[in-house]
């Protein structure tokens, strides 16, 4: 079973599991396992799907991309908990930590946002709410493009962003002030394009194509949850007598 | 909620991820990650702030986990970017920053059990070295860890404060009176 064929809400499930576990379970043991599980899931093949690779390596297999980021995500704040805590409490934060980066790589990975949203609209969640999430994303790398030219022009223009600290603030705001003006200009546009498209608040849409949600996902989703019900209260059982 | 509010959200969250290239381009240490929240609240009220505040945390978590717990402090920001456009803060620096400051402490006050409890206050890099020098000064871990906190916010809010105050004047009056709380963070009304 790959990231690939799993519906997005069991993606999600795991991925909010995994974390979740890591924390209830007594560290380190539970952390361990947690984070175990967590890289072994960025090896699945299915979770770069589409991807052959990245950059300089493209030969080699995509789990072992996601496995790689997920590791180097990671690695800073086990040098940042060396540097404020003991080594018992580095070890039991930083499989805690680790596993909540592997899930989170590994879902950015294997969760493909149109599926997610054809998910969430055949559940019955409103269009509004995909609509948010999925607009945010993409509306980022263009607003990022902008903010770039709007460095370049300004230096053009003869900014400077060096100097003291009040320096740096007017800079700061010849930069910014553009930038977000230009985004709030685009407000009207898009609410003209939304509304052309009927995508008003509260009405319903029919998904196109909508992911299949086998009855074992569903159950296996269930057990996730009262698994990590379960382990918090044991946790707590077990805690409170000492 | 009307389409041109919903339509803000993403807007204003993708202001909050953008400003990166800014910060990174000046220099400063600074996050500007509240700054789609604080602006959505002031022109358009807390509904709006906090649906701002809760996209901006969800899509930074798909680039850092660690984002994700604090998107509490996101809310309470929000909330308190509310009550400051309703008193009217916006209206000049002189009023904008120091409700920042305040802003700063609130949210180090928030962040700092999140930061401590779940991630033993490894959140960024800065925060870790601050921390750290927290510690060096003698303070017990959770004050060494508020320290740290303190340190990143308050400034932060205060720039991200003045930046929002800026822009609401910034603003073409016709294009802030389509916002409903626009004029009155600004005091026009």
């Amino acid at each position: 079973m790959t990231g690939l064929r799993l519906h997005p809400f069991t993606l999600l499930a795991i991925a909010g599991a995994l974390p979740a576990l890591a924390w209830i379970l007594p560290a380190p043991v539970g952390g361990a396992w947690t984070a175990a599980v967590a890289l072994a899931l960025t090896l699945t093949p299915g979770a770069s799907p589409g991807n052959t690779g990245i950059g300089s390596s493209p030969d080699r297999r995509p789990g072992f991309v996601v496995f790689r980021t997920a590791v180097l995500t990671a690695t800073p704040f086990w040098l940042f908990l060396l540097l404020l805590h003991d080594v018992p409490t580095t070890i039991a934060i930083g499989l805690r930590i680790t596993t909540m980066v592997a899930s989170f790589v590994w879902l950015v990975a294997a969760l493909e946002p149109p599926r997610l949203v054809e998910a969430m609209i055949a559940a019955g969640w409103s269009a509004s709410v995909a609509y948010l999430l999925a607009a945010t994303l993409s509306a980022v790398p263009g607003l990022k493009t902008r903010a770039q030219r709007i460095v370049e022009a300004q230096r053009c223009r003869g900014l400077s962003p060096r100097g003291g600290i009040p320096a740096r603030l007017r800079a700061l705001r010849a930069l910014a002030l553009p930038l977000i003006l230009s985004a709030l200009h685009e407000v009207d546009e898009r609410a003209l394009a939304l509304e052309t498209r009927g995508l008003v608040p509260g009405v319903r849409r029919t998904p196109l194509a909508p992911p299949p949600d086998p009855v074992l996902e569903r159950a296996a989703r269930w057990a996730l949850l009262l698994a990590c019900l379960a382990a918090l209260v044991r946790r707590l059982i077990v805690a409170s007598p000492t | 909620m009307s389409i041109r509010l919903l339509a803000l959200i993403p807007v204003a969250a993708a202001i909050s991820l953008a400003l990166s290239a800014a910060v990174d381009a000046v220099a400063l240490p600074l996050f500007l990650d509240t700054t789609g929240t604080i602006l959505a609240t002031a022109l358009a009220g807390p509904g709006v702030g906090i649906a701002t505040g809760v996209v901006t945390s969800a899509v930074n978590t798909l680039r850092n986990p660690t984002f994700w717990p604090f998107v509490v402090v996101q809310i309470i920001v929000a909330l308190y970017a509310w009550v400051a456009a309703r008193a009217g803060l916006f209206r000049s620096f002189r009023t904008a920053v120091p409700a920042g400051l305040g802003l700063g402490v609130i949210a180090s006050v928030t962040s700092t059990p999140i930061s401590y409890l779940v991630f033993g206050c490894t959140t960024t890099g800065g925060i870790a070295l601050t921390t750290a020098l927290g510690k060096a000064l003698g303070l017990p871990p959770l004050g060494a860890c508020f320290f740290g906190s303190f340190v990143s916010d308050f400034g932060d809010k205060a720039v991200t404060f003045a930046l929002v105050t800026s822009v609401l004047h910034g603003l073409p009056r016709r294009t802030a009176a389509r916002f409903p709380w626009a004029l009155r963070a600004i005091g026009a009304v």
